[in-house]
């Protein structure tokens, strides 16, 4: 070992299957660890661009018409004995002439009680979901509401020892700033704001002419590794945390390159504050 | 009460939604649209015929895809496929052209830019998703298509999650090293 993550710790970190314990570890490694944060990275965008590509085959309406013929059907007695479960019944003549009735009453509450359960598994994928959702909104909207404004940053400066200490009672939180910034691209400023009732930094910075607001705040559940990747409105939205901050960093700029402005700021944050 | 139930009604309606994504699987995994309009047409017959054995709530997406696979490994394809790969140990650790991908913890790094200029060709995606073995294929089409949880997957391909977690994490370094082939020699960071 090298003491990284291995792939399949990574692997799993993007598809969210770290048990606890596993994910506490990892986010320990991630901290002090860019190269590892930069594969996770990386993970995740092979996952997103793996969904993207693997929706390559659309069903036909024929076919379509055809499968919802079959599916209309009522469903026949079950002939095939590899489907069955174990327990069923090998011959339904005698348990329905006499359980009829009981069965009719099982079968209903079985519905009631899968409905339930089904209801509160969908409720809990939905809410992740649509917290996700709401949060690459309120991101792109805050940068939409920033560009249409045009006005100067509350603090104007290309000099991170000038943008970093103008926070300094002003969020419960710190966070370091990159140094070395990818090509073309400037720090502009920054913003004190707000992102779901937290006060959030809103760093400014130009990669050409095109502008990007990288949000960074405190981050509420520690024991979460968040990597997210979205479009909203034709603005990229890439987003990472650490130990103990959340970034999320939105332009209409090439994909790559504010990716590459998120790593950069990913990498200094395991570093001392200067 | 009614002798119908809900067993029609809630077959149509679990089925239909799937469809696409029973088709989408079915192709990939077929190759071509005439086996996989056959593969999709006999898992729906299957899989009504079966309804009756069907637990309610438990999970149909799983229950159906697992139809699929099975009908596919019974098929002319899946056999076919069967035969080329048949042991665990075959998948991981070589890739199509027979090089040995890189052991557990040495893992290349690459930039996150690089992996999006190189992501963002799906051309060049799907041909490396086309050189998967069969189960690779079939696990990073659940994972990342289907979005099915490890559990589910192992629920489909009657597999124990340990080796679903490992044959994803295959899966894709066997697609970040076709995507290096595929792509002109670049240095970057080790």
């Amino acid at each position: 070992m090298n003491g990284h993550l291995s792939s399949s710790i990574l692997s799993a970190l993007a598809d969210g299957e770290l048990s606890t314990d596993q994910l506490t570890a990892a986010n320990e490694h991630l901290a002090g660890c860019p190269a590892c944060t930069s594969d996770a990275l990386g993970q995740s965008l092979l996952k997103s661009a793996t969904a993207r590509a693997g929706r390559r085959y659309e069903l036909g309406p024929q076919l379509q018409q055809q499968l919802a013929k079959l599916a209309a059907q009522t469903p026949l007695p079950a002939e095939s004995p590899s489907l069955r479960s174990p327990d069923a019944p090998a011959s339904r003549s005698v348990w329905w002439s006499g359980l009829r009735g009981w069965s009719v009453a099982a079968v209903f509450i079985l519905v009631c009680v899968s409905i339930v359960v089904l209801q509160r598994t969908t409720g809990r994928a939905g809410l992740a979901s649509a917290a996700r959702s709401a949060l690459v909104s309120e991101v792109c909207d805050q940068h939409i509401a920033m560009l249409a404004a045009s006005l100067p940053p509350q603090v104007i400066s290309t000099d991170r020892h000038t943008v970093k200490p103008w926070f300094q009672g002003k969020l419960p939180f710190s966070f370091n700033l990159p140094d070395k910034l990818p090509a073309d691209t400037t720090l502009d400023g920054a913003n004190l704001t707000y992102l779901h009732n937290q006060p959030v930094a809103q760093l400014l910075y130009s990669i050409g002419r095109h502008r990007v607001s990288v949000f960074a705040g405190e981050k509420l559940n520690p024991r979460e590794a968040n990597q997210l990747i979205a479009e909203h409105s034709g603005f990229h939205v890439i987003g990472f945390s650490t130990a103990d901050l959340e970034v999320l960093a939105v332009s209409d700029v090439d994909p790559a390159r504010l990716s590459d402005l998120a790593r950069r700021i990913a990498e200094v944050q395991s570093r001392p504050n200067p | 009460m009614r002798e119908s139930g809900p067993q029609t009604l809630t077959f149509e309606d679990l089925a239909t939604p799937l469809f696409p994504s029973l088709y989408n699987v079915a192709f990939w995994l077929a190759r071509n649209r005439s086996d996989a309009e056959d593969l999709v047409q006999e898992t729906i017959l299957k899989a009504l015929r079966g309804f009756a054995a069907f637990e309610q709530g438990t999970n149909f997406k799983a229950w159906i895809f697992r139809i699929l696979r099975n009908t596919y490994l019974t098929s002319r394809s899946g056999l076919a496929a069967l035969r080329t790969v048949a042991l665990e140990d075959e998948l991981g650790d070589r890739d199509g052209s027979g090089n040995a991908l890189h052991p557990e913890g040495a893992i290349e790094r690459q930039t996150p830019e690089l992996n999006l200029i190189r992501l963002s060709d799906k051309a060049a995606l799907q041909a490396a998703m086309e050189k998967l073995p069969a189960p690779l294929l079939e696990v990073i089409l659940l994972c990342d298509v289907e979005e099915m949880k490890y559990r589910e997957i192992a629920s489909v391909l009657d597999i124990p999650m340990g080796t679903v977690m490992s044959r994803v994490a295959r899966a894709r370094l066997a697609l970040r090293r076709a995507l290096e082939f595929q792509m002109p020699p670049r240095e970057f960071r080790a």
